[in-house]
């Protein structure tokens, strides 16, 4: 249980992919000017993030490592995952319309999206994501992978949307106009990465 | 990578392995691909792209829908209306109902008007300077406008126009009849619902939404509807009618003979 709130509280917070890590930058400008779609692009990475951990994990561990090739992880991973994407689309569209409509152009999309790369990187790599999550080397197994995977997920639509819920009021404040658009974006990211370090300090 | 692959002593054991990894993976991915998609291939009809031809690609969002493809799809499940879109052409319209197998009747050419005249003429009761937007500004004592009905000029249905054809001009939304493509759009986003859809073969309109009083509405708008009736009692035609203090054109008797206009004292039924 212990380690479940710690998973919790540090893929979700203290390790925030976006404003921590500064992963997946691109969706959290670039679908983050109405909350609806924040929302959406939130879900569908969160759904991708635990995907990919469920299946490259057992990949590193059970293929890559004892055939001593751990450095082919980056291609194997990226290939894994545009791959899942692909097939998770195509099944989406037949077993479930209405999440197809809702995920909508946002799945296609995930699959350049560094923070899922990041994701299956992180979860592979033993000694940091124990040190992060606070337990022995050892006892990394992939039930804590796909645990941080959900979790990395879910702090990522917790940015976007603390994100796109700013965005929407700051549209309608009078700003200066060299700040108009992209750049009070930066700022208003910047606001929410400072207010997330406050985490780190704990 | 090649660093890492040359540095390793045994490079000739590593570099098989590594291609045969590749490649399995590669294979057994494929064949996953193809197995998913021909278990969830899903059969898109094809009179979608056929009618999406057809339509106007505006993307005005004016049908309600998402865009074109959205309402494409709506059409061939039978849920949206054809006429439901504005932007469309009859004849592109027509062929639509004949790839339906539907009856279609050619609707009238339309386009829309904004009904006010207000803008600088009318009285501001203070001055705005809250966030920008008529939504937002009729949050605050339902605007700055003495007028209850009066154009906030903030230009909201401008923002919704994809067009580009309704400019703020003196204070009030006027929308251009060359380019408004009557799609709608800016009908439901005008919160005072000042905008009407009228046909393109009208040559007057009545500038004034008011429902107030002539005595109020002479201290609020120099253009505003008094409700005096003279453009209804002078129409030779019998197309106006009073309604509500407001004359109502009927635009099947009207023959654009512009009496209306001439007899107006407050200049609030135009000439377009």
């Amino acid at each position: 249980m212990a380690d479940f709130i710690m998973i919790v509280v540090s893929a979700m917070f203290i390790n925030n992919f976006v404003v921590v890590q500064f992963l997946g930058i691109c969706p959290f400008l670039g679908v983050s000017k109405d909350f609806k779609s924040a929302l959406g692009m939130g879900l569908a990475v969160t759904f991708v993030m635990a995907i990919t951990c469920l299946i490259t994990y057992p990949i590193y561990v059970y293929i890559l490592v004892p055939l001593k090739i751990e450095f082919m992880e980056i291609i194997i991973f990226i290939f894994v995952i545009a791959a899942i994407v692909q097939m998770i689309e195509m099944a989406l569209k037949k077993f479930s319309p209405t999440l197809y409509n809702a995920m909508g152009i946002y799945l296609p999309l995930i699959t350049t999206n560094c923070a899922v790369l990041g994701v299956a990187e992180l979860v592979i790599d033993h000694a940091q994501i124990a040190a992060l999550i606070g337990i022995a080397e050892g006892a990394m197994n992939m039930g804590y992978a796909v645990l941080y995977g959900i979790f990395a997920g879910l702090g990522f639509t917790l940015a976007i949307v603390v994100m796109s819920g700013l965005r929407e009021k700051v549209a309608r404040l009078p700003i200066a106009k060299p700040l108009r658009g992209f750049p009070i974006a930066m700022i208003t990211a910047c606001f929410i990465a400072m207010a997330f370090y406050v985490f780190a300090i704990i | 990578m090649m660093n890492l692959l040359l540095d390793n002593p045994s490079l000739s054991q590593t570099l098989p392995i590594v291609l045969a990894i590749v490649a399995v993976l590669a294979v057994v991915f494929a064949v996953l691909i193809v197995l998913v998609s021909k278990l969830c291939f899903v059969h898109e009809d094809e009179r979608i792209p056929a009618i999406s031809e057809h339509l106007a690609g505006a993307n005005c969002g004016g049908c309600g829908y998402a865009g074109c493809a959205d309402y494409a799809k709506a059409l061939v499940e039978g849920k949206a209306d054809l006429g439901a879109c504005g932007a469309t052409s009859n004849e592109g319209k027509e062929q639509i109902a004949k790839i339906l197998g539907i009856p279609f009747s050619a609707a009238e050419e339309t386009f829309a008007v904004v009904k006010c005249a207000g803008g600088i003429n009318a009285k501001n009761k203070f001055d705005y300077v809250g966030n920008k937007g008529c939504d937002a500004q009729i949050a605050y004592l339902g605007g700055a406008k003495v007028c209850p009905e009066g154009c906030l000029g903030d230009g909201t249905c401008a923002a919704a126009c994809s067009e580009g054809g309704i400019k703020v001009i003196d204070g009030v939304a006027v929308i251009d009849k060359v380019l408004c493509q009557s799609c709608g759009a800016c009908v439901r986003k005008c919160p005072k619902n000042l905008i009407e859809i009228i046909p393109k073969k009208a040559v007057v309109f009545v500038a004034c939404s008011t429902k107030c009083r002539g005595k109020d509405v002479m201290g609020a708008c120099s253009v505003g509807c008094i409700g005096c009736g003279l453009c209804a009692k002078n129409c030779p035609q019998g197309a106006i009618t009073m309604v509500n203090n407001l004359p109502v054109i009927d635009y099947d008797k009207c023959n654009g003979c512009k009496t209306c206009v001439a007899k107006c004292s407050r200049k609030t039924i135009k000439e377009i």
